[in-house]
Parts: structure tokens; sequence; C-alpha cells
């Protein structure tokens, strides 16, 4: 079933790249292809926490703010604190861990909602983000404008720039969990059906709260990313952000009940998502609203989609 | 009904206490507004100062009523969902979208007035009808179906609207937002119909009993002959005009549709009032009354901000901080261990 | 499963190839224009019809609404094929937006930026690509002037100066201000207040009682006003706001609290929309100070310079002029926006 989902995101990703490109002339080129990871690193390294967590039965509506946070941390740090880069960097992304794992410890040890925990975790973060700086941080140290033109080659005119790299990197990495350790086996269990996977001999508690851990590194990372991409840490930034990258992992074919899915899935709703993106930029002329309205609609879409497998098997069985 | 409940003519002690605090289940919520109240008056001695002007009530008390009325409208709907076991996120958008319906069909002088307030309402009821019927038709998660409208609604009043503020001059429905009535704003007399008109829904017809069953147990409700679906999807639709007039409210206000600001993050406002409120957020017990004292505490701590010339983005770190704080306290394990924190040293 | 995948992209990819043969590079792919013959107002584009990108910040304000539609009316006068791109007020979107145009190979892309940080790496990515940036209405912060051909936008330092300047004047030198201040980090808000700082310098009985970010919108506007209306009463003589917006939602707030706005309480603001216009002429607002956001001639006027090669100021100044309650009447039916 998760097969079938995932070949159907598939389908969508290719029909809209193929429409994308036959509509507007140097759509299909290595250049926008490079562009859909580099600008969507943030979005995809998010997503890769976000499909843990739902994976393992939860949510996490504190992304976006974690990576403003995360953003705004490292700024001021390297510009108005001369803190080196890589030592601030380190620390914004165990300050996310931290925060994640608090998260995660509140949802498990006193059972309270996940989205209502994270939710607060959301304006807990966001407004911290503002207190930090109010305003957008420059960032001017050599090791940012050195990152800023750091790039692999992949044709006269395309690179893959640092955030791109970074997020291929890290979902190779994470694949490697979920699909191949004992930690992605026990996320799943958890997720499918939480006591028997106490029965099992799953550690249920110490394996969400690594979750929410894992995403809230994930999003501390998207925040880093972020910094790298625009030379600035921006507080404002990244609002919404939580829903789409649930809406890239919902439509990437995970199921929001848990125990279902795959990082592959995920990654096609993100290059769903981007592809919508800068198919508007290359159109030019249709109101920006239509990525909101297009992207609830394909959620909607593949949610119902899901449903109508999971009624098909569940005759079946 | 088949659920066993301690048989009231012999209660145990401890049940006593517990029924005597779920008597009041007002109290948390009102304790905290009324801290947070003091605190205000504290620092600034005319914080509840009330005088005439104009003819009208004017001071901060009035402004939180009248601020705080959107809060109130939405937390009102918001109430029932939870109480059906369910969330709306939707609500923000929906208030956006009605707002900016509003907004256009008041620019057009040739449509009588009730028009101009029943069609967006209208709307704000079929948006709620479309989120019911994916919880209970296509049995959707809340959180999930809700989303689908959440991120798309504000899209759809942004093409409504053409991506303009598209402003208006309609004296009628500029009351709505900025009216006085006996000296009062005219939103009080709004949140305190609709406040009336759900509470009178909810006792004088069997829709709370219901609600609560469907909350608690759905398929002992089920059994017990409650149409759980129908509910489930009328709540929805509560959820969703109550949102709407939320947005009549706010567009009237300011006399134009702002669709992108227009209700941002008051989804997240009216789920914190209703959880403050003491509603239990895996449905079944629900207070009205505790929501509206719980978004009024949310006004409050914004109008708090704005006096002590704290910048608004920095808002929600006090709000999160609150909401959390009650969600511990109403937790069961969380208390067990602070009573274990609090005994250990005195036992050294 | 995997085979269909693989089957289904190849398939996309050979019927795309047909034509991207031929629109390998994007500035030849440009469609013949049927009117480049007729297209006399662009001296410098010869038979080739441009193609601009504009990343525009968003639609929240009037002022905003206005400037989009200067620049898309220019366009169409000229024949330039733009590819608008609003990116709702996020500055992610926008750099996706202009990488977005780099990738398609535009000939020059105008970007309003919406806060002055962080555009260093994708103004780079375009100096490489030779794509010329044209900056309207907001400056950004950067080292490295030549990442951008210029910059046309007003001189917000000296709208804020003539603000408090008109204001010191009006009030004999003494006043307790209110200042709502624009959205948090942007230029606008950093430089209006700034200049108005500096305009009240020279009169040591003017002072700002509190300043606080309504976030260049009407309803925050209100909002904010209210709430230091109960802090301050009737302390206060005289409101600042970094734009028009917030000023009318503070006017409705000084009048539901019973005062006159124009008499007890003077509101100046910056921007110079109708509404401001018609707040002046019933005598509410006192005195808006114009930031014109007809800048699409400017604009496209620098954009063919810079396809052209040829270099410009770094800096363009569009001239403001003060409006008050005695000029407005004149101007306002003349007033678009």
């Amino acid at each position: 079933m998760s097969r079938l989902s995932f070949a159907a995101t598939a389908v969508v990703l290719v029909l809209l790249f193929g429409t994308a490109s036959w509509l507007y002339p140097g759509f299909l080129s290595a250049r926008v292809i490079a562009n859909l990871f580099g600008d969507n690193a943030a979005l995809g390294i998010a997503a890769i926490g976000m499909t843990f967590v739902i994976l393992s039965g939860g949510i996490d509506l504190s992304v976006g703010a974690v990576l403003a946070f995360t953003s705004t941390l490292v700024a001021l740090l390297v510009t108005r604190h001369a803190v080196p880069p890589l030592l601030a960097i380190a620390l914004g992304l165990a300050i996310g861990a931290a925060f994640g794992a608090v998260m995660g410890a509140m949802i498990h040890r006193y059972e309270l909602p996940p989205f209502l925990v994270t939710l607060a975790g959301m304006f807990f973060a966001r407004g911290m983000a503002f207190v930090l700086s109010l305003e957008s941080l420059g960032i001017s140290h050599p090791f940012y404008r050195s990152a800023a033109t750091f790039g692999i080659p992949l044709s006269a005119k395309a690179t893959l720039n640092a955030p791109a790299l970074i997020f291929l990197v890290l979902f190779a990495a994470a694949s490697c969990l979920l699909h191949a350790t004992r930690f992605g086996r026990d996320v799943y269990a958890v997720g499918g059906h939480e006591p028997s996977a106490r029965l099992l001999g799953v550690a249920v508690g110490k394996t969400k709260i690594a979750v929410y851990a894992l995403s809230g590194t994930c999003s501390a990372l998207a925040g880093v990313v972020a910094t790298l991409r625009m030379g600035s840490g921006n507080p404002a930034q990244g609002t919404g952000f939580e829903l789409d990258a649930i809406a890239c992992v919902v439509i990437g074919g995970t199921l929001l009940s848990g125990g279902v899915g795959s990082l592959a899935g995920t990654l096609n709703g993100v290059l769903i998502f981007g592809t919508i993106q800068i198919a508007l930029v290359f159109d030019g002329r249709l109101n920006s609203w239509w990525a909101r309205i297009v992207v609830g609609a394909l959620l909607l879409l593949f949610i119902v989609f899901q449903k109508l497998l999971a009624r098909a098997a569940s005759r079946r069985a | 009904m088949s659920t066993t409940r301690p048989d009231p003519l012999h209660p145990d002690p401890l049940h006593k206490l517990r029924a005597y605090f779920a008597g009041f289940p007002l109290l948390w919520p009102l304790v905290g507004l009324a801290a947070l109240l003091l605190f205000n008056v504290v620092y600034h001695p005319g914080f509840l100062a009330l005088e005439v002007r104009d003819g009208h009530l004017y001071g901060t008390p009035v402004d939180l009523l009248h601020q705080g009325a959107k809060g109130i409208l939405l937390a009102i709907g918001m109430t029932l969902v939870i109480a059906s076991g369910g969330i709306d996120l939707s609500v923000g958008s929906v208030m956006a979208l009605a707002g900016a319906a509003a907004a256009l069909l008041a620019k057009r002088a040739d449509l009588p007035l009730v028009a101009v307030i029943v069609l967006p309402l209208l709307l704000a009821a079929i948006a709620g009808l479309w989120n019911g019927l994916l919880v209970t038709r296509i049995g959707i998660q809340p959180i999930i179906a809700t989303l689908v409208l959440m991120t798309s609604g504000r899209g759809l009043a942004m093409l409504l609207t053409g991506g303009q503020n598209p402003a208006f001059d309609r004296s009628g429905f500029i009351f709505l937002g900025n009216g006085h009535l006996l000296g009062l704003p005219f939103t009080i007399y709004l949140v305190a119909a609709a406040l009336t008109t759900a509470g009178l829904l909810l006792r004088r017809t069997a829709l709370g009993l219901f609600l609560e069953s469907t909350g608690d147990n759905e398929r002992a409700s089920r059994a017990s002959g409650v149409d759980a679906r129908l509910v489930k999807t009328a709540v929805y639709v509560v959820s969703g005009v109550c949102a709407g007039l939320a947005g009549l409210v706010a567009t009237s206000n300011i006399k134009q549709a702002d669709p992108i600001r227009t209700g941002e993050m008051m989804e997240l406002d009216a789920i914190f009032a209703v959880v403050v409120g003491g509603t239990a957020l895996t449905g079944g017990r629900f207070t009205l009354a505790g929501s509206v004292v719980g978004a009024l505490l949310i006004q409050t701590l914004t109008q708090t901000m704005f006096y002590l010339g704290v910048p608004p983005p920095i808002a929600p770190v006090p709000k999160a901080i609150i909401v959390l704080a009650v969600c511990l306290l109403q937790s069961a394990g969380f208390r067990r261990d602070v009573v274990g924190l609090v005994k250990r040293p005195i036992r050294r | 499963m995997r085979a269909l995948y693989t089957a289904l992209f190849l398939t996309a990819a050979v019927v795309a190839c047909k034509k991207t043969d031929n629109k390998e590079s994007g500035k030849e792919s440009g469609k013949p224009d049927p009117a480049s013959g007729t297209s006399g107002t662009s001296g410098t584009s010869g038979t080739k019809q441009l193609t601009v990108g504009f990343a525009q910040v968003g639609a929240e304000s009037a002022w905003r609404t206005a400037e989009t539609g200067s620049i898309r009316a220019e366009a169409e006068k000229r024949k330039v094929n733009l590819k608008f791109s609003d990116a709702q007020g996020k500055q992610e979107n926008q750099i996706t937006a202009v990488r977005g145009f780099i990738a398609q190979g535009v000939d020059a892309i105008i970007l309003a930026p919406v806060v002055e940080t962080g555009w260093e790496p994708v103004l780079l990515e375009a100096k490489q690509a030779k794509i010329p940036v044209v900056l309207v209405d907001r400056g950004i912060k950067t080292s490295d002037e030549t990442l951008y051909a210029t910059l046309i936008a007003s001189d917000f330092v000296a709208e804020g100066k003539m603000a408090a300047e008109w204001m010191a004047k009006k009030l004999n030198g003494k006043a307790a201000v209110v200042e709502l201040q624009g959205t948090p980090g942007s230029a606008p808000a950093i430089d209006r207040k700034k200049g108005f700082e500096e305009g009240i310098k020279a009169n040591p009985n003017m002072k700002i009682i509190a300043s606080q970010s309504g976030d260049f919108r009407r309803s925050n506007g209100k909002e904010v006003m209210e709430a230091l209306l109960k802090k301050h009463g009737k302390e206060i003589t005289a409101v600042y706001a970094h734009n028009d917006d917030m000023a009318l939602g503070a006017i409705q707030a000084i009048e539901e609290s019973g005062a006159k706005p124009g008499t007890d309480v003077i509101v100046v603001s910056v921007d110079g929309v109708k509404d401001a216009f018609t707040a002046m002429v019933e005598g509410k607002l006192s005195a808006s100070v114009e930031c014109n956001p007809l800048l699409g001639p400017m604009a496209f006027d620098a954009v063919e310079k810079a396809v052209a090669g040829q270099t410009l100021p770094k800096r363009q100044v569009v001239e403001d002029k003060l409006f008050d309650t005695t000029n407005a009447k004149d101007v306002i039916a003349t007033r678009q926006y």
C-alpha cells in the first residue's frame, strides 16, 4: 500500500515537472533541478525530521519557529559576539536537539497531546527568536562568504550549492537511519501500534523522545541552511513552514496515523512543492497564492487516496 | 448509560473533593485572569479605570471585551469542536475568507446590508461543513482535515480580492465592528448573543449531552442512539459560522479587508483559550464559560504587552509558558513528579 | 514499481527534450515579438523583446499595490515581457523567485527587498549570470555595491525629517509624540525613525513618549494606538506613523477615545495614498509626506540602460513632497492610488 502511494506521488511529480517543462522554455534544465534542491533544502531538511515524527504517530508544529530561532542565534553569535561560525552552528544544533527532547519528554511522560506541546513550543521559539533580535541580522564572515560561493558544478550554469548538498547528505543519512537500523524499526513499531511495540520490548519512551530531538535537530539544521542561503539570520522567516513540511510528508505518502511511509516519498513531496513554486515564477502571470491552493488540493487528494487504499486493504484482509 | 459512575448517594470523601473542584471548573482560569489584572493595576493604576466619553463607556476593560470579541467568538466554536474530540485549525483562514467576501459585498451599494452580512456567514458555514464532511464522511483526522482549509483558505481569500485590501464605506456594516449601543461597543452584544445561542443550544436541547458523550466515547454514544456523525458535522459548521462572524467583526473594525493578516495566528489563540479555560483536549468535558475567560486572559495578555511596551512579536513567549503550565498542572503525571520532588527533601 | 517510475520519468524527459534542444539557453529563446518593430519607447533593445522579472514583497498596503500597478503598466507600455512574483511578505520566497528568474535567463531583475540583509548570496548569483538587478523602494545592506545596478527609492531619512519639521512648526516645538513604527528591521522603519529623531533634535520640548511597531498595518496601528491612549491618555499631543495605513488606524482609535484627530491630537504620516488625502481633506490627518510608489518609468529606464551595459548611479532618489490639510484638496482628484 505504501508502495502504491509512493508511485502515485512519483507520477504527480513527473506530470507536474513534465507539464511545466512543456509550458515554459528553459524549465527542463540542470539549473532548475539544482535550484529545486537548493531552494527547498531548508524545507526538505525539516520535512525529514517531520517524517520521523509523523511515522512515530506524533506531529511537530515547532519546526518553522525553531528554524527562525536557530538562524537568528547563529547570526547573532557570529556577528555580535565573534563566535567562530562552526561553533555557533554546533551550539544552534545542540539547542535544537535539546528543545525537541524536552518537548518529547513532555509528550511522553505527561501524556500531553503532541500538537499542543509543539504548538506551545512554536510560540515559545518564535518569540525567543525576536527576543534575540527584532530585525534580520546580516552575517559578514569569511566562512559565510566562501560558503555562499561553494558548490559542485553540474554543468556550465548549474551548481549544487551548499544547502542542496547538506540536504542530500542528510537525506542519505536519514534513509539509512530509518530503513537500516534498530531505531528506524522502533519508530515504525511505535507509530504502528504503541501497545504491541511495548510488548515487543521497544523502549517506547526513549524512541519518542529521540524522534522529537531528531526533529528539533533537523529544524535547527534547516535554520543553519537558511543562514547559508541568505548570509543572514531573520527571526521573521519560516512562518507557516510547519504546514508546508507536513504537507510535503503527507503528499509523500506517509500516513498521519503513523507507522506507514518512507523518506523517499517525502523527498517527492518536497520536490512537488518546489516544482509548483518555481513553475509559478516561470509563468510570472499567475497569482502566487495559487501555490497555497494547489498544495491544499494535493494534500486533500492524497489523503483521500490513502483512505481509499486503506479501505480497500482492510476489505481484502 | 452503560458507563459505570460512582453512586451519587454514597460518594467517597476523595470523590467529594474532586466533585467540589469539578463544580468550579472556572476557578483556575479566573484566578489566572485576576492575577494578570492585578499585575497590571499595580504597574498602571489606571488600567481598570472606566469613564464616559461621548456617551460611551471608555477604558481598558471595555477594550478587553471589544478587542477580545473575535477571540471569544472563535473560542465558542472551538470549544464545541474540541468537545467533540476534534480540532479546527482553519478558523483563521475562514475569518480571512469571510472578511474578504464581506468587504467585496459591502462595496456594492446595490446589495442590502443583510446580504453583506449573511452571504459571508453562509460561505463560512460551507467552509465548516466542508471540514465536517472531511472528518465524518471520509474519516480524516481533524487536524489534517482542517489543515487543508487552513493552507488553502487564505489563498482563496487572496484570489477573491485579487491580492488587494479592498476598503469600503458602508455605515451599516461598519457599525458591526465600531458601533455603540447603550454606551457599550456593539461587539459586546454580538458576543453575548452568540454565547446565549450556544448556551441555549447546549443546555436546552440535547446537543450538550450528545457532545459530551460523543467526545468521551464514540462507540458508546452511537449505541445510545446519538448520531455522532451528525453532531460532529454540526459542530464544525458552528465553528465555521463563529469564525465567519469574527472575520466580519475584524473587517468591519478596520473598514477594509486584509486577507493576509485577518485571523493570522488566531486559530492558536482560540485553541489556547479553550485549553486554558479547562476544556479537555481529549473531548467530552467542556466549559463555554471557561473558554470565554480563557479568551479574555489571552486578550489581557496582549494588552499587557502593549502597556509594557513589549514589541508584539515577543508576545507569544508568555502565551506559550502559560498554556504549557496549565496543561502540566492538569497532568496527573506532572503533579505526581512535583509532589515527589517536594517530599524528598523533607524526608531527609 | 521502480521500473514504472523510471519509465514515466523517461517518457517525460523524451517528450520535453525536443523542446529543450532549441531552448537550452533562456535568453535566445524569447519568442519573436511581432510588435518589436513598433515598440518605439525602448530605445536600446532594438529587435529583441526584453524579459524582466519583478520580485515583489507582497500586497500588504495600498502603497505597494500602487507600486505593483505602476511597474505592470510601464511594462505593458514598453512591451516588456514581465514575470511577476508576489512573495507573500516572505524573504525566503523572494529569494526563490530571484533564483527562478536567473534560471529562466531573464534580461534583468527588479527587486523590492523585504528586509535589508540576506541578499548577498543570491545577488552574487545574478551577477555571475550577468543579469543586472535594479532595486526599488528599499535598499540593502552590503559591502559589495557591484551586486546591483542601481537603487531607485525615496530617501526615508529625509521623509522622517520632513515629518518632524512640519510637526515642530505646527506645534511650536512642543509635543508629546507617539510613534507607530513599521515592520521591525525594514529599511523604511529604521530610516523614518532615524530621520524623525534627527528632525526633532532641535526642539528639546518635543519628546517621543512611546514608540511601538504597528507592522505597517491598519489593524495593528489601531490596536496599538488604543492601548497607548489608555496608558498615556490626554498627554499625547501628536502621532507620527511610518505609513498612512497605521495612521488611519490610529485616527480611528483617537476618534473612539472621544478626542478629535487633527485638532486634539496631530497625526502625521508618510506615503500619501489616496485614503490619506481623503483623511486630510476631512481634517483628521494633519500631514502626509508623499513617498512616490509610481516607480515604473524610472525602474524601466534603469533596466534598459543596465541591459545596454551603461553604468548607472548607485542611488537614484525619488523626490518626495509633503502635503497637509491646506493643499490636499488640490491633489486628491488626480491621485490614482
